[in-house]
């Protein structure tokens, strides 16, 4: 056995044991200070053989959020993309190969009836109080945000920690820690389209034959029609998120009566598909994406994302918002680390990396923190930009003076129409929204 | 032989039984299991016996429209590669006269494939779409005045994918059963007179019979087993098979999801079967 | 007839060389449409790869398509460095070593299968046909199947593990049918005259049935190879905590995509041309230093 004392060159000096001696030391003086404010707050000794695995959906679960929390946190976190299908398929089917799952308010709602996941303790949540009340009491500056579809406070609450029905009201354990959220209309070129969009039924508007485009996941795409149709005064639903057997009837015959006119140019299945098609020109107006709109623009094409603000009614984005959920198989130290992990996540770096996508923080005041005042003002506050805007990446976006589609979050969360959701008839309507798809 | 035959034959089959079982009777089992519960629509199965499921499947008009759109790519993809597979096999034994030549341009053919599929898949857009590659080209040489629309988010656009991906699946076996061909025997066909349309008919085509079974069952295995292409490139204005049950299983139906994947499954048994009596591979090789 | 009797006259000593042609010298019409056709099929299936090619080569600005933005080797450095969302060089890391071990195994398992396969054995057509079911089987739904009885059992679904037999649950149908059809050129005389010469039976193979097998070999590592890059259905639900690289870039497209990808298509490209071209020139090089051989049997 070889002197460890000495390096195969038989260099003296710096030893493999004070080599040791001296990562222990910094290690520690690391652990005491934590490189951002008063992270990690539990003896990093402890925690930094720990590995958490958080899979969710790519536009939510960042593999440079989990890199940064990593570094600031000390233990080992690996992000694993999946779509939203194979998200929740993974969670329900094999729960132990997963430590944090992003969910989604209705897969919050399947989770803890499947009983995968664990009630989070609100108290261990730092900023709960901080939080948006559209979250924790469903209601904003005394308005009540409607409730269409699952909204992320009617699947917040469970009674107990390991109950598996939602509870309507307040209670002290969670089924999810918010984290992004985000309020979704459609996208237009108003250099082709002629004037400001600001009604859903744009969408369906025979003016704009083959030049239309909604997305292919039913369950999106059919309250995205329900928008339309409701907006062109044709039918009034019951809850968009819960469409009966004939409400869904009605929608689907009517897409794909418009469907058999030429009204749609296609139906996207990727993010990129959709924004190539509007930067071609291919289409002027269709379901999208905050951040696809982002991309058009950064190709220097105009494109807008219509404020669709509620009048008579009807109108409204389409909300979703997802959070972080704990499974069940997590204890002791993991556990501890798992709440270091989602106060970690809610303590600002998260919030204003998401922020520069054009998705939004539920807890806007630490976000605040890691966001120049200029891209707060632009992002947040709806107002004129006072200097460039770049994304999360650094590459130049929107130009001084431009302001942000749709206002203030404020003017956009109020006006939320309905939530992503799982429907009662989710089968029936799978199977209509496939005859549509072969019409 | 000390040992028995029957032994050796299981021993050396051990290996691919040893994956057969846990990775797809076992499963396949738990799905037909599956099929006959009933959900409670939150992704929990309730333990009974019924057939509804398999009756919504088959009698439901949806079904038949799915399999229609389905074989539609799968008869319109096995043609285009029979064809360019079968005549490219030729060319590469019969043409070629350096083996190493044949060699070297087999390889280049499968350079592609090195690359992942969904990558291939992604960049049919900038080749295909209106500001593609072959749209500029066209315009630019004043062959047409308006960029093609139908070269993307079509059903041509699904075909394409497929052919493109697809060929080397029909090339491989046909060009396997084309080298055997002992030439001697065309040499003969030759001498006696023959005209190069007798040979193909009396002496490449039948000798090459189980070269183009084989890709055929692999070319329609894929295709009526896929969602993604046709999914991506159709532009979501077609559906098949599985991409519906990709969206059961997207909301959890698992009883409705499993009932259709058996009948998917009970239909392609039979059409490799029918495809194995009139090709009968293993008797080639059995003694 | 004389055009036929110049080339039954001359027959012997071509035969090695000619093309089939029932004319004189020179190539027939025939190659020159076969080849064009070759040409056009080689230059369609590089089709998609050149624009892949083309904008790998954009700057921080560029996007997945047309018009391209700039030149640089941005997206290069990015694929190494992975700055942006999606781990791509991870899950290739994974995806290739993956992908190598499936190609290996699937190879030396439908040889043994094959070989099990020549004479008739109790079950043998049982196992046949669940060897054609496990082909025809919807992965999708299949994969979900593995990870719940994974999930039951207490196993936790894995890379080399629950991925692996997914997938070979998949290539080993493949490699099989392939081997079937390659090992019906075997003529069994080679191996009786082996074992006549006092050979044993594992001589008998490795000096025998495999090098006279050896180019079918290639196709069925070919084909297992290219099916397990690229799976997806059944590896969606059994690769654990990790993605393979078709996972990972389905995934991405929820999002905005990088071109990284593309840079992935251009770096692997030049890697197999490389391979290729170095393994065809070493050929080349030992037969050149053999002596000539006349190409073809």
């Amino acid at each position: 056995m070889k002197d460890p004392t000495r390096s195969s060159n038989g260099k003296r000096g710096l030893s493999r044991r004070s080599l040791l001696k001296g990562a222990a030391a910094a290690a520690g003086a690391a652990a005491g200070s934590g490189t951002i404010a008063g992270f990690p707050t539990i003896w990093a000794q402890e925690i930094k053989d720990i590995e958490l695995r958080h899979v969710g959906v790519s536009y939510s679960v960042v593999k440079a959020i989990g890199d940064q929390a990593a570094k600031d946190l000390g233990f080992k976190v690996t992000m694993q993309n999946l779509d939203t299908s194979a998200a929740i398929n993974r969670f329900i089917t094999q729960p132990n190969s997963v430590d944090i799952a992003d969910l989604e308010g209705w897969q919050a709602k399947l989770a803890a009836k499947r009983g995968v996941i664990q009630g989070i303790q609100a108290k261990k949540i730092k900023e709960f109080d901080n939080f948006l009340p559209i979250f924790t009491k469903g209601e904003l500056d005394g308005k009540k945000i409607p409730r269409q579809g699952i909204s992320p406070y009617e699947a917040l609450y469970i009674e107990k920690p390991d109950s598996t029905e939602l509870h309507d009201g307040v209670t002290e354990w969670l089924t999810n820690v918010p984290q992004v959220y985000n309020a979704d209309s459609i996208g237009y070129r108003p250099d082709l389209v002629g004037h400001t969009v600001t009604e859903w039924k744009d969408l369906i508007d025979p003016k704009f034959k083959g030049k239309a485009a909604i997305l292919d996941v039913p369950a999106i795409g059919i309250m995205d029609a329900a928008l339309c149709f409701e907006s062109a005064g044709l039918i009034k639903y019951g809850n968009k998120g819960n469409m009966t057997k004939k409400e869904i009837d009605f929608t689907c015959d009517k897409l794909i009566e418009l469907k058999k006119a030429g009204q749609f140019r296609a139906t996207w299945t990727t993010f990129d598909q959709s924004v190539q098609l509007m930067a071609a020109g291919e289409v002027v107006i269709q379901s999208m994406w905050s951040p696809a709109v982002a991309a058009v623009r950064v190709k220097q094409i105009p494109c807008t994302y219509a404020p669709v603000n509620m009048k008579d009614g009807k109108e409204g984005y389409r909300g979703w918002c997802n959070g972080m959920g704990l499974m069940k198989h997590l204890t002791g130290k993991k556990l501890d680390a798992a709440y270091e992990y989602m106060n970690w996540y809610m303590s600002g770096w998260q919030g204003a990396f998401v922020s520069r996508y054009g998705y939004y923080s539920p807890v806007p005041s630490t976000a605040k923190k890691f966001m120049t005042p200029a891209e707060y003002t632009f992002w947040y506050e709806g107002k004129p930009a006072p200097e460039p805007v770049t994304d999360p990446y650094g590459v130049p976006m929107e130009v001084a003076g431009t302001v942000r589609d749709g206002g203030s979050f404020v003017d956009r969360v109020t006006n939320i129409s309905c939530w992503n959701t799982l429907m009662d008839e989710a089968a029936y309507m799978n199977k209509r929204w496939n005859d549509f798809k072969v019409a | 032989m000390t040992v028995s035959r029957p032994l050796v034959g299981w021993l050396y089959i051990s290996p691919l039984m040893l994956v057969l079982i846990p990775f797809f009777v076992l499963p396949i089992l738990v799905v037909m299991v599956a099929s006959v519960f009933e959900t409670d629509g939150f992704g929990g199965l309730i333990p009974t016996f019924t057939l509804a499921n398999y009756r919504n499947v088959l009698t439901s008009a949806l079904t038949f429209n799915l399999y229609y759109e389905t074989v539609k790519f799968t008869v319109l993809t096995w043609f285009f590669t029979l064809v360019l597979g079968f005549f490219i096999a030729y060319f590469l034994v019969f043409h070629v006269r350096s083996p190493l030549l044949a060699i070297g341009l087999f390889l280049i053919c499968t350079v592609p494939f090195w690359t992942s599929n969904i990558i291939r898949m992604i960049s049919w857009i900038p080749l295909l779409g209106k500001e593609g590659l072959i749209n500029s080209a066209l315009l630019r040489l004043g062959l047409i005045h308006e960029p093609l629309t139908f070269l993307l988010y079509s059903s041509f656009a699904v075909v394409v994918a497929y052919v493109h991906q697809l060929t080397i699946f029909m090339i491989v076996p046909i060009f396997n059963s084309m080298a055997r061909i002992d030439k001697r025997v065309v040499e003969a066909a030759v001498d006696a007179g023959a005209s190069r349309l007798d040979i193909m008919r009396l002496i490449v085509v039948p000798l090459s019979k189980s070269g183009i079974a084989l890709g055929s069952i692999f070319v329609a295995s894929i295709v009526m087993g896929d969602f993604f292409v046709t999914k991506v490139m159709s532009g979501g204005s077609s559906a098949s098979v599985v991409g519906a049950f990709y969206e059961d299983i997207s909301v959890l139906q698992y009883p409705g999801a499993a009932a259709s994947a058996i009948v998917l499954t009970v239909i392609l048994l039979a059409m490799v079967s029918l495809i194995l009596r009139t090709v009968d591979i293993r008797k080639e090789i059995t003694q | 007839m004389s055009a036929a009797q110049e080339t039954a006259a001359l027959a012997p000593a071509r035969a090695k060389q000619r093309a089939i042609s029932p004319s004189r010298g020179g190539r027939p019409w025939t190659f020159y449409v076969l080849a064009a056709l070759f040409t056009f099929y080689v230059v369609a299936l590089y089709g998609p790869m050149i624009c892949i090619y083309i904008l790998s080569f954009q700057d921080v600005r560029g996007g997945l398509v047309f018009p391209m933005k700039g030149l640089s080797l941005h997206w290069f450095i990015d694929l190494f460095t992975q700055v942006r969302t999606g781990d791509v060089k991870g899950a290739f890391d994974r995806s290739i070593k993956l992908a190598i071990l499936v190609t290996v195994i699937t190879v030396v398992v439908s040889f043994m299968a094959a070989m099990a396969f020549r004479r008739r054995f109790p079950g043998d057509n049982v196992v046949f046909s669940l060897m054609i079911g496990s082909l025809v089987a919807p992965g999708l739904v299949l994969g979900i199947g593995v990870g719940l009885l994974f999930n039951a059992l207490g196993i936790d679904t894995s890379w080399y593990g629950s991925a692996l037999g997914a997938q070979l649950s998949w290539t080993l149908p493949f490699g099989v049918l392939v081997m079937f059809a390659v090992m019906s050129r075997f003529n069994p005389a080679w191996e009786e005259a082996a074992r006549d010469l006092g050979a044993t039976p594992w001589q008998t193979i490795r000096l025998v049935i495999i090098p006279v097998l050896a180019p079918g070999l290639v196709a069925v590592a070919l084909f297992g190879f290219t099916l397990s890059y690229d799976e997806f259905a059944r590896t969606l639900q059994t690769a654990g905590p990790q993605n393979t690289l078709p996972l990972e870039i389905w995934s991405m497209t929820l999002n905005v995509t990088s071109p990284s990808l593309y840079a992935l298509g251009t770096v692997t490209t030049i890697i197999s041309f490389t391979i290729i071209g170095t393994a065809l020139g070493a050929i080349v090089l030992m037969q050149k230093r053999r002596g000539a051989r006349a190409g073809g049997h």
